[in-house]
């Protein structure tokens, strides 16, 4: 054959593809045409978010937080808004915490609204 | 159908390689970074796949195509793929023509259902 198959250019596995668009309750068949483009167009996006994350980076390497800024700057990636946060510190979110109880009390009554924080749980991403 | 939550990720190694591709020699990708990317490249999937559902539903139809895909992708906002996908469906179609006429299978139709789940 002249021309490779334009399945073997592809360096997402199709099947993972296949499987992730079948976890949604809407899809029932997915057709080879498609789950190419998918599979196409998603290597497309982690290019483009590569290289967009990493013109915020100011050095050789590229971080979580080059990530976060494009996703939560981009109005076209509010999708990935939850999915993506800014990480902000323990110390942080206790501020924040302690800003939003006293902005509570002031404004309504004395009561202490101690609202349980969940503290942030670092996602432990098994390779 | 996928039986382990891992199912649901895209293999990071593979994404690794992707984004090294992306960047100029010698960027180094932080672990959370990579896993990051990943995460988000799985939820775009079902993003895209949502939007071109549908686009499917809009046609009245119920196969998925590659034209619908094209099409979700300016509903979403992303019109800045649509070109290069548009080439890309293009060249999917002259394989999958070519390979027709060399007649070895009858596959490749459209609404093929690729059925191969490992």
């Amino acid at each position: 054959m002249a021309t490779p198959k334009p399945e073997k250019e592809l360096h997402l596995p199709l099947s993972r593809v296949k499987t992730i668009m079948k976890s949604s309750p809407e899809v029932d068949a997915v057709g080879a045409e498609s789950l190419y483009l998918v599979t196409k167009v998603t290597e497309l996006f982690i290019l483009d978010l590569a290289k967009r994350a990493f013109k915020n980076s100011k050095n050789n390497l590229l971080e979580y937080k080059h990530i976060a800024e494009v996703v939560q700057e981009d109005d076209s990636l509010d999708f990935l808004r939850e999915i993506i946060p800014r990480k902000i510190t323990v110390k942080q979110f206790k501020e924040l915490m302690a800003r939003k109880a006293k902005a509570n009390s002031d404004d309504s009554s004395e009561e202490s609204s101690s609202e349980e924080s969940s503290e942030e749980s670092d996602e432990s991403n098994q390779e | 159908m996928a039986e382990k939550l891992e199912d649901l990720n895209l293999p990071l190694t593979v994404v690794g390689r992707i984004v090294k591709e992306a960047l100029p020699d010698g960027v180094a990708i932080s672990k959370e970074a990579r896993t990051g990317l990943a995460k988000a490249a799985s939820v775009f999937v079902l993003y895209v796949t949502s939007a071109a559902t549908n686009t499917v539903k809009h046609h009245k139809r119920k196969a998925l195509t590659g034209q619908d895909v094209l099409e979700a992708m300016a509903d979403i906002e992303f019109e800045r793929f649509v070109e290069p996908l548009r080439e890309a469906l293009e060249q999917y179609k002259l394989a999958a023509s070519a390979k027709k006429s060399a007649g070895k299978k009858k596959d490749d139709e459209d609404v093929e259902i690729v059925e191969e789940d490992n």
